[in-house]
Parts: C-alpha cells; sequence; structure tokens
C-alpha cells in the first residue's frame, strides 16, 4: 500500500427493483410479482483517491454517488470489482474500515439529540477508543478553528442548523479518521454559515492530512475547497481532472459582452480556441459605437451544470 | 469488546433518559390507572368463581403478580422496532450502521441506560409499595439475587425478540401491523397479562416452553417463589429453560440480521 487512500477497479453495483405495476389491480399483483428488473446505479468506476486529497465528489441526482460513497463505508457490497480503502475491503472488514472513517450526512445527525454536545463527543471518544490525550489535544485544534465553546455545552436539539452542521463535522472528525465522506454538508445553510463551514473543513484538511470525499450540489463549496473533480452521471464517471481543467471542458469559453450606443448590452458566447475576442470586438465596432466591454469568465456551475445537461456528448 | 464503549453508551443512554423526567412519571400514573381497571376486572372474576382460591391463586397472589408483571413490562419494554424504522426511513440507520462495533451490540447498549433508569424510577418503587401494602408476602432473601439474574436473561431474550421483529420489518417495510402482533403475542403468552395458572392445561404447557414466558413469567415466578422455583431443581428448570432460548435466540437473531443488513438498502441520500 503506498499513498492511496481509496482505489477502486471496474466498480459496479446493480439492484434488483421489482416491476411494480398500476392501479389496485396492480398492487394486489405486486404483492406475489417475481418479476424483477436489475438497475446498474454503478458501471464499471475507476478511481484513485491519494491521501490528504480533497475531492469534490460530483453528479446529478440519482447518479450513483450514495451507492458509491455506501459502496467506500461498506454499507453496500458491490455486485463486481475491486474496492480497497485504507488497504482494507469495505464491506468485509467492516468494523476495522469504520474505525478509520467519518462521515456526515448533511440532514441527519450522528449526535444524541437531548444530550449537550460535549456528551456526544465524549461518547464518541470511547466508541472509537480515543486516547484523552489525543481527545484533548483535537478539542484544542477545534477551539483554534471555530468558536465552539458556545456550542459545547448546549443541547443539540436547541441548535440552530448551522450550529447543529458544524457540530456534526467535528464529531466525524473526532477520532482523527484518515477519510471524511461529507454529503451536503452546507445543504441549508446561511452564506457566512457556509463559508465558516469550509473554511473549517480546509482547515481540518491541513491540520490532519485527513482525505475528504464531499459531496455536494453547491459550487461554491467545489471552487472553495476542491482542487480536483470527480464527476459521475448514469453510473458512470464522466470527469476526473482538475476544477481549472474543467472550464476549459468545452472548449475555453467565456462570455462577452458589449455595451452599445443605445445602451443596451449585447451578450457573445466565445470559444477562444475557435474565435479571436479581438475580432468579435472589431467587427461589433464597426457596425456601432462600443461604449463599454466585459470579459466575463464562465463559472464553475455554469459548467457542471452543462454537463449534468449531456451537452458533452 | 471492551466496557469502555459499553459504559459510554449506558451512561449516555441514562443521562438521555434523565431528560425525559416527566415521561416517567406520565408512566407511573398511567399505570396506576391500568391496575385500578385490573383490580376490578379481577375482583369481579374471583367473586363470580365463589372460591377464594382460583387455579392455585388467591385474589392477592393474582394482583401482586400482576401488579409486578406491570412494573416489569415498563422496565423490559423497548421500542427497537419502531426506532429502527424510523431511522430507515429517514436513513439515519447508516450513520448506525457505520459505528465499530456490531449494529446489534450499538443498539444493545444504547437501551441499557434507559433500562437502569426504569428500573430505579419504575420497577423499585412499584416493588417497594407491594412489600409495603402486602406485610410480608415477598420473600426476602436469596429469591432476589435469582430474580435479578433471571431479569438479565429476560432483558437478553427480550431484545432479541425485538430484533428479529424489527428485521423482519425490514422485509415487510411496514411495521404497525407486525409490532402490534408481536406486542399482543408476548403481552398474552409471556404471562403479563394474564398469569399462566389461568391457561387452560394444554396450551399453558406449551406457553410453558416458549420464549415469551421467560420474558416475564419466569423471573416474577422466581421472585414470588412459585412454580417451584423455591426447589433448587425447580429454580434450574427455569433457569435452563431462560439460558437454552438465550443461546438460541441470540444465534438465531445475529445470523437473521447479518443476511439481512447486506440486502439492506438504505433510502434516499
Amino acid at each position: 500500500m503506498g499513498n492511496e487512500a481509496i482505489v477502486m477497479k471496474d466498480l459496479c453495483k446493480d439492484f434488483k427493483v421489482l416491476n411494480r405495476h398500476e392501479g389496485l389491480k396492480g398492487s394486489i399483483r405486486d404483492l406475489f410479482s417475481r418479476d424483477y428488473k436489475t438497475v446498474s446505479a454503478v458501471r464499471n468506476v475507476d478511481l484513485t483517491v491519494n491521501k490528504g486529497e480533497m475531492i469534490g465528489y460530483l453528479g446529478p441526482n440519482g447518479a450513483g454517488k450514495s451507492t458509491t460513497i455506501k459502496m467506500m463505508t461498506g454499507v453496500l457490497e458491490p455486485t463486481s470489482g475491486e474496492i480497497l480503502v485504507n488497504g482494507v475491503v469495505p464491506y468485509i472488514n467492516r468494523k476495522k474500515n469504520c474505525e478509520n472513517i467519518g462521515v456526515v450526512f448533511g440532514q441527519r445527525s450522528q449526535l444524541w439529540w437531548s444530550l449537550p454536545l460535549i456528551e456526544s463527543f465524549k461518547l464518541l471518544r470511547d466508541i472509537y477508543m480515543v486516547s484523552e490525550k489525543d481527545y484533548q489535544d483535537m478539542l484544542e485544534l477545534y477551539r483554534s478553528l471555530v468558536d465552539i465553546e458556545p456550542i459545547l455545552h448546549k443541547p443539540v436539539r436547541q441548535m440552530s442548523l448551522g450550529q447543529r452542521t458544524l457540530s456534526d463535522i467535528l464529531a466525524a472528525f473526532l477520532h482523527n479518521p484518515d477519510i471524511v465522506f461529507l454529503d451536503e454538508p452546507t445543504i441549508g445553510l446561511d452564506v457566512s454559515m457556509k463559508a465558516k463551514i469550509r473554511s473549517l473543513i480546509a482547515g481540518l484538511n491541513e491540520q490532519k492530512n485527513t482525505t475528504v470525499i464531499l459531496t455536494t450540489h453547491d459550487m461554491g463549496d467545489v471552487d472553495a475547497l476542491c482542487k480536483r473533480i470527480v464527476i459521475i452521471d448514469k453510473g458512470q464517471k464522466i470527469y476526473d481532472n482538475d476544477i481549472e481543467h474543467l472550464k476549459s471542458y468545452f472548449g475555453s469559453y467565456r462570455t462577452l459582452r458589449l455595451k452599445l450606443d443605445d445602451d443596451t448590452w449585447e451578450e457573445t458566447l466565445i470559444d477562444e480556441s475557435k474565435t479571436d475576442i479581438m475580432e468579435v470586438i472589431n467587427r461589433a465596432d464597426r457596425q456601432k459605437k462600443i461604449r463599454d466591454i466585459e470579459l466575463i469568465e464562465i463559472s464553475t456551475e455554469e459548467v457542471i451544470k452543462k454537463i449534468y445537461e449531456g451537452e458533452a456528448s | 469488546m471492551t466496557p469502555r464503549k459499553l459504559i459510554a453508551l449506558t451512561r449516555a443512554g441514562i443521562m438521555e433518559s434523565l431528560q425525559f423526567r416527566l415521561g416517567t412519571f406520565v408512566t407511573l400514573f398511567a399505570n396506576l390507572i391500568y391496575l385500578v381497571l385490573v383490580y376490578y376486572l379481577w375482583k369481579a372474576i374471583y367473586a363470580s368463581s365463589g372460591t377464594d382460591v382460583v387455579n392455585g391463586m388467591t385474589f392477592n397472589d393474582t394482583m401482586i403478580y400482576l401488579i409486578l408483571a406491570t412494573a416489569l413490562f415498563n422496565f423490559l419494554e423497548m421500542f427497537i422496532v419502531w426506532d429502527m424504522s424510523r431511522s430507515i426511513q429517514s436513513g439515519k440507520i447508516i450513520l448506525d450502521l457505520l459505528k465499530p462495533m456490531t449494529f446489534r451490540k450499538y443498539t444493545f447498549w444504547s437501551y441499557s441506560g434507559s433500562h437502569v433508569v426504569s428500573f430505579v424510577l419504575t420497577f423499585i418503587p412499584t416493588f417497594v409499595v407491594v412489600m409495603i401494602v402486602t406485610k410480608g408476602a415477598i420473600h426476602m432473601g436469596l429469591n432476589l439475587l435469582w430474580f435479578a439474574i433471571a431479569t438479565v436473561l429476560a432483558l437478553i431474550i427480550n431484545f432479541n425478540i425485538e430484533m428479529i421483529v424489527a428485521t423482519i420489518c425490514l422485509y415487510t417495510e411496514s411495521t404497525w401491523g407486525i409490532n402490534i402482533v408481536k406486542e399482543t403475542i408476548v403481552l398474552l403468552l409471556s404471562g403479563a397479562s394474564i398469569p399462566l395458572a389461568f391457561f387452560p392445561d394444554k396450551l399453558g404447557t406449551v406457553v410453558r416452553y416458549l420464549p415469551f414466558r421467560a420474558v416475564y413469567d419466569t423471573p416474577l415466578s422466581i421472585l414470588l417463589e412459585k412454580n417451584g422455583s423455591d426447589t433448587i431443581s425447580g429454580l434450574l428448570s427455569l433457569f435452563g429453560m431462560q439460558l437454552i432460548w438465550v443461546v438460541v435466540l441470540t444465534i438465531a437473531g445475529t445470523l437473521f440480521w447479518n443476511h439481512s443488513v447486506r440486502k439492506i438498502t438504505v433510502n434516499g441520500g
């Protein structure tokens, strides 16, 4: 084992789903039906993630993200293919795998609802067999990254969504796992809380060299945190590269906005590899006088949107 | 498996149960109403029978038995079936599955704290009240120790019954009906609502060998020194029956769960 945190080779997962029939009659028929169809949720995915890397794992709803994550955590067994997490096969060595990973699922909490946060921390400390020194060091690190004092003695059920999410992230990192899976950690949070959570994740990744697999629909998270992006759609990996590289995925697109004499803005989408921007400007200038010029970079969000909508093919 | 994890879970469970102390008082109050009903019901039964002793039990025997059975029921009651179906629906179960211990252990020890609390807050007070009111009808001796052991075994058997039913619910994807059936069967066949002495002979014999009886009737018989538990051989056969069910149900429950959990798909996300 070298530097890899996660290795997946040719990974597939099929689900057997009952063919449901319509109406009351159909429902009764379904009771005895053996009519299954196979749905492949993940198809031939190859992925290697190195230690300490922070990757954005993206894809439209229903693309197979959760299924892949469940296989990495050992909850689901792959139909075929190889998977190694920290050098162990997760669904076989489930307990060992669990000791080395942490998870945050945006809308579910692993904290004890009616107890103050500190009690959940103590419980996790004991469940994961963290030594007192490591535990104190971790709390010290948390204090240096965020202001945890106001929430430490607050019962979880009284927390705001932002505080709770923050607490859940801290809980996931508490036993200093090698890999942390963050599934939509900023869902439903306000702008300032999002920023706080992003800097916390970045800080923890930097200090502890934790590998982070970030699933999100918020491109702000990706822009702020991830150097590398993996996109999966219909169960297949369709993109795996740097975030910078992503912007030139469809060619180097930029939007040119020209303010003309009659006070209107004219927008043109330009692929720099094919068209020369100066030429477009000159052409426009010959027809009408140009008052102002803006050149807008295509945003990550727009590129991702295009990929999801299938413009790649 | 180290005790540190188990103690930590029990401790958190105790603290969490104590958050809901109002619930304890409501339970005590509800019990009181239930017991008033039971009192008048059995009073009528004894009045209509014309004798003081029915099926070898006096009215007082029956009342003591049923009051303690109610207290024991509150203490042993688990909500695994409900909790599990809820956490499957919300998808929260994945977080419990990802703890570094087996799900069964994690579940059992998450509940243990609330058992400790309900034992202290509902069973012991009820027991003390019965003891004072009946003035020595309950013998104070080694039977208390045997009762404690039998109760722990009963707890394990009950946990396994709950887990097995909860696992069945994974397949049926509906909980309500199955849980009602389970509760009715357990309450009836365990002797928690009608003392086993009142069962017809044939049914009574069958019921004596079922696991449900080991949950309520066995600990109570031992505490009240009934059903031959005042002799060594009687005691041993009661414990033996409990032990057999502990082993059988633990193995069956573990195998069934391990088989099922591999098939389970967590909804949503």
